[in-house]
């Protein structure tokens, strides 16, 4: 941390930039208390996210305490099971262009996931057979989970920064919920 | 009209099913990426520099439902081919894939162009 005076800000500006771009915070003590700190912009979109996470956080522990184990039917799920019916009447080149229709098992196996998890996707089809729920977390990141008939599911997300991961899991309930857990955790 | 898309032209993307419009559409009102998931390649109108109008007239007398536009620089961007593959009923008809050799978007591309089509009506 470097404490500086407005007069040495002012006349060397640059090099105060320079320094909290770097890393270092500029503390510029001012009458009456009224202090400024300047600080690089990674450092500041890094404390607003920490600031979203401990809300988060804080929000769904609380959700938690307050709910009993069996999760409630809340509106978003009743909305999207019915979804999950639409989704299941979906007749032979449903998108036009050659697509599908989705197995019984396929839309049992996401029904007892939707009735599972804590927090409630968007839920759509996909002309690949497969079933994609989407989440949207406080810190702006995005999170797609594609499910199908096999024992896995793909994982991609993109965070508020553009970073981009890909991966496979599990299919069953248990690791995908904790993966929803730990993206909104 | 020809296989050159310049990056200035739209090409607009019916989003099926019909019979449930609101299918591919997230709470926000934006357009699932999901939507843009094909092994057989994304189908598009090409714009032609056309008015708006006048490609939404054409595309409903095929069909009814929602129409995404997109520009070609937004296939661009991401590394997806735009192809001019005109039929006998649709002489606009046109496909985005993934790659010269992979008619099938990634994620990456698919959630790009879902954030960048704008819904047209």
């Amino acid at each position: 941390m470097i404490i500086a005076k407005q007069m040495d800000i002012r006349s060397n500006i640059k090099d105060f930039f320079d320094k909290a771009y770097e890393g270092e915070d500029i503390v510029v003590p001012r009458k009456q208390g009224k202090n400024v700190v300047i600080i690089s912009e990674d450092k500041y979109k890094s404390l607003n996210q920490n600031k979203h996470i401990e809300a988060y956080a804080g929000a769904i522990a609380k959700q938690y305490k307050e709910s009993s184990s069996v999760v409630p039917m809340t509106d978003v799920k009743s909305d999207n099971l019915k979804k999950l019916k639409n989704i299941a009447e979906l007749r032979e080149n449903w998108n036009g262009n050659g697509a599908k229709p989705f197995s019984g098992s396929l839309i049992k196996k996401v029904r007892s996931l939707l009735e599972a998890l804590p927090i409630q996707p968007e839920v759509f089809p996909t002309a690949l057979q497969t079933i994609q729920l989407e989440f949207d977390n406080a810190r702006h990141d995005h999170m797609e989970i594609e499910i199908d008939e096999s024992d896995e599911a793909d994982i991609f997300i993109v965070t508020y920064f553009g970073e981009e991961t890909e991966e496979t899991i599990h299919g069953d309930i248990k690791t995908i919920s904790e993966r929803v857990m730990k993206f909104y955790g | 009209m020809d296989n050159i898309f310049r990056i200035d032209e739209k090409l607009y993307r019916a989003v099926y099913p019909p019979e449930v419009m609101d299918m591919f559409w997230k709470r926000d009102g934006s357009v699932s990426s999901a939507a843009f998931a094909d092994r057989n390649g994304l189908s598009v109108d090409r714009g032609d520099y056309r008015p708006e109008s006048e490609v939404i007239e054409y595309m409903s007398e095929r069909f009814t439902g929602h129409i995404v536009s997109l520009y070609v620089k937004n296939c661009n961007d991401v590394g997806a081919v735009v192809k001019y593959s005109p039929s006998k009923s649709n002489v606009y008809h046109s496909e985005i894939h993934g790659s010269a050799t992979n008619k099938l978007l990634s994620k990456t591309q698919r959630r790009h162009l879902a954030i960048k089509a704008k819904i047209v009506c």
